[in-house]
């Protein structure tokens, strides 16, 4: 096994260069019963295929004041205006007060002392947006310009926010463009030649790998990307995810550069499950990833949310459901697009994908379209939940409905 | 007609009825409005993920060979942008598995004769072994004329449709025909029910089973009907699902033709061998 370097974020001085050799050998299916002895809610959970990974690495470094949950553990604020969509047409001004309203609503204080609770003037904040399927179902830049507004306003300054995803072709494609946000860094992790044939250096390397942070990884054993159906050849697969080893490395700007992120996922299904706030760091934060959708998949969403890079950085979740994908996603489909009017805002992404996966299935239901009933869809916010990362269980979750 | 034998004369058919998809494409100066902004780009099925960002995995199951996409932009300085992307498929019962996965509740144009669904950003159409999706970026309704006319164009230049007969596998009695998919492998059964894991039918992604859902007394539920070629390829997926049965599902009744099983929501579904044929009622939907 090789060095890593996971640590908690705010108490660097006391783990800082600490190192932790070797994996604990822990089974991510199995590491939040096994290990914390917490029974599943309502049944018992049959054996599933186990993959080893590094989650007990994760789990061994202390928490912080910012890890996950956060201060509000399952609670999840649904803020909900007509006006902010009418004829295809987005309305900025009344995003920004939805926008409002759900972090005053999740807080309890105002904005000013709501920014003090999860950043202070020195931070370099993230933005995670989801620019997949534009310009039906990606994040929306009006939701990005009312937090960027909220953030510059309580006195950050505008060169400290990061707009960033995986891909930069995608952010462009989505409108997340240096003309569209003058002052802002706009970043993607890598690149991708969509063509396939232009991705290597000079030297025969993947222009991208000096992006990547090879001390801060997900571990999966066994599992490489390699052969992976859907791929023409690995050489394709490298062009795709930069690695393609058992790790997958967290990229730089997450690693050593961001001290907090704010996730501005958008709102989604994935096949029977969505693809929603922690889809969108879980696959959206490192590479390699193509190789852990069969063995793993859901269950990367919270491993990799365990990880403390992004454990102890994500600070405020909002869901973008101004429009809604019910069907046909990730990508685009305009089938079952619809107005949602409706942005959702947590502290714990897990609560706030439980409470959204119920919405949307329901969704589902009264669009007549075959809803999959099966727990392996949402198993993974369970265990989540066993890690002590969120709240699962929609009996404990909170949900505060404010209309405009 | 038997549903086995027509979806091998649709294989044949389409095997035989190959064409270069960019000649399917409408030309520079198309309704002397609209020209190419980039040369067109070719996706096998090797490299699909690099068009389609999560959802590939569905075409390659159900038989994906070529993906054209070509963007065009109206001239004359007027705004808009309009996508179209040719998805050639294995055979026709391929596009009429990915177009029913698609569709949802389909709101077609009367004067475009290809079964299809059109709204303000897309137009999707099926015919013969072809999926098209017209892409209508900014959702601009001024544009529907333009899409039609984009579709009409590709339409034209296709082979005839073939019929896929779906309705010789489902009972007719209840069914609500909106919702008939058609599956391949594990990631179409995803959709409708989860039996186990991976190719759980032993499809193989040459026999093609047909689901639906039906609205009963007691309320709706889905059947999934698999032809096999032949009795013993039906009795072995009959033995597979047997052995593999999701860990969710408790069996309380086999006997050498049939399951009885209950699911985690205390739901009964049932699995019966018929010949070559293994049919599977769902418990119903909450």
């Amino acid at each position: 096994m090789r060095r890593n370097r996971y640590r908690s974020i705010e108490d660097r001085s006391r783990i800082d260069r600490r190192e932790f050799v070797g994996a604990l050998g822990l089974c991510s299916a199995a590491a939040g019963g096994a290990v914390l002895g917490i029974p599943l809610f309502g049944q018992e959970r049959p054996e599933s295929a186990k993959v080893e990974t590094n989650i007990g690495d994760f789990m061994r470094v202390p928490k912080t004041r910012y890890s996950l949950p956060g201060p509000f553990p399952g609670v999840v604020v649904k803020v909900t205006d007509p006006r902010s969509l009418q004829a295809g047409v987005f309305d900025g001004k009344a995003i920004a007060a939805m926008v409002e309203k759900g972090i005053t609503g999740l807080t309890g204080k105002d904005m000013k002392r709501s920014f003090d609770l999860f950043f202070d003037k020195r931070d370099i904040v993230g933005l995670k947006v989801n620019p997949v399927g534009p310009p039906l179902i990606n994040t929306r830049p009006e939701v990005v310009d009312a937090v960027i507004e909220w953030l510059v306003r309580c006195g950050l300054p505008r060169d400290n926010i990061v707009i960033w995803d995986r891909f930069d072709y995608m952010l462009a494609d989505a409108g997340f463009t240096p003309l569209r946000f003058p002052g802002v860094r706009i970043e993607g992790l890598q690149t991708m030649d969509e063509r396939g044939n232009r991705w290597r250096d000079k030297d025969g390397r993947h222009v991208s790998i000096g992006n990547f942070d090879t001390d801060v990884y997900y571990y999966a054993k066994g599992v490489v990307g390699k052969g992976v159906r859907g791929y023409k050849d690995d050489e394709f697969y490298l062009n795709q995810h930069v690695f393609n080893g058992e790790y997958s490395y967290f990229g730089k700007l997450v690693t050593r550069r961001l001290t907090k992120i704010i996730n501005l996922a958008a709102y989604k299904n994935t096949g029977s499950g969505i693809s929603m706030a922690t889809k969108n760091l879980g696959y959206g934060s490192l590479c390699n990833t193509g190789r852990l959708h069969d063995p793993l998949f859901f269950n990367v969403c919270t491993e990799v949310l365990a990880a403390p890079v992004i454990r102890d950085k994500l600070v405020l979740n909002i869901t973008d459901g101004l429009r809604g994908q019910y069907d046909g996603g990730p990508d685009k489909n305009a089938q079952f697009v619809y107005d949602n009017h409706s942005l959702y805002f947590a502290t714990d992404p897990f609560a706030l994908d439980m409470m959204c996966h119920r919405e949307l299935m329901a969704k589902r239901r009264e669009m007549d379209r075959p809803v999959n009933e099966h727990p392996r869809f949402t198993e993974y916010l369970h265990y989540a939940e066993r890690l002590g990362l969120g709240v699962a269980n929609p009996d404990r979750i909170e949900l505060r409905k404010v209309a405009v | 007609m038997n549903f086995g034998v027509l979806c091998n004369l649709i294989l044949f058919a389409a095997a035989s009825q190959a064409a270069p998809d960019r000649d399917l494409l409408p030309p520079d100066g198309f309704l002397q409005a609209w020209n190419r902004s980039e040369k067109a780009r070719v996706f096998t099925s090797s490299d699909l993920y690099g068009h389609i960002d999560g959802g590939a995995e569905i075409f390659l199951e159900f038989g994906f060979e070529q993906l054209t996409v070509q963007s065009y932009t109206a001239t004359k300085g007027q705004p808009g942008e309009i996508q179209v992307e040719i998805y050639r498929m294995k055979d026709a019962l391929a596009a009429a598995g990915i177009y029913l996965a698609s569709c949802g509740r389909e709101s077609p144009d009367p004067s475009f004769p290809e079964r299809h669904t059109l709204n303000d950003y897309q137009l999707i159409f099926k015919r013969n072994r072809h999926y098209v999706i017209v892409n209508n970026m900014e959702g601009d309704k001024a544009l529907r004329a333009a899409m039609l006319a984009f579709a009409r164009h590709i339409a034209e230049r296709l082979p005839p449709e073939v019929p896929i007969g779906l309705d010789d596998a489902l009972p007719r009695a209840g069914l609500d025909r909106s919702s008939i998919r058609l599956i391949r492998g594990p990631y179409a059964l995803q959709a409708v029910y989860t039996l186990g894991e991976g190719d759980i039918l032993q499809l193989r992604g040459r026999v093609t089973a047909v689901s639906g859902t039906y609205r009963g007394a007691q309320g709706k539920y889905a059947l999934i009907v698999a032809d096999y070629p032949d009795d013993a390829l039906a009795r072995r997926a009959f033995e597979h699902v047997r052995k593999n049965l999701d860990p969710y599902l408790t069996i309380v009744e086999a006997g050498d033709m049939n399951i009885r099983f209950k699911d985690h929501a205390g739901g009964y579904g049932e699995i019966t061998l018929q010949g070559r044929r293994l049919t599977i009622r769902t418990p119903q939907f909450r």
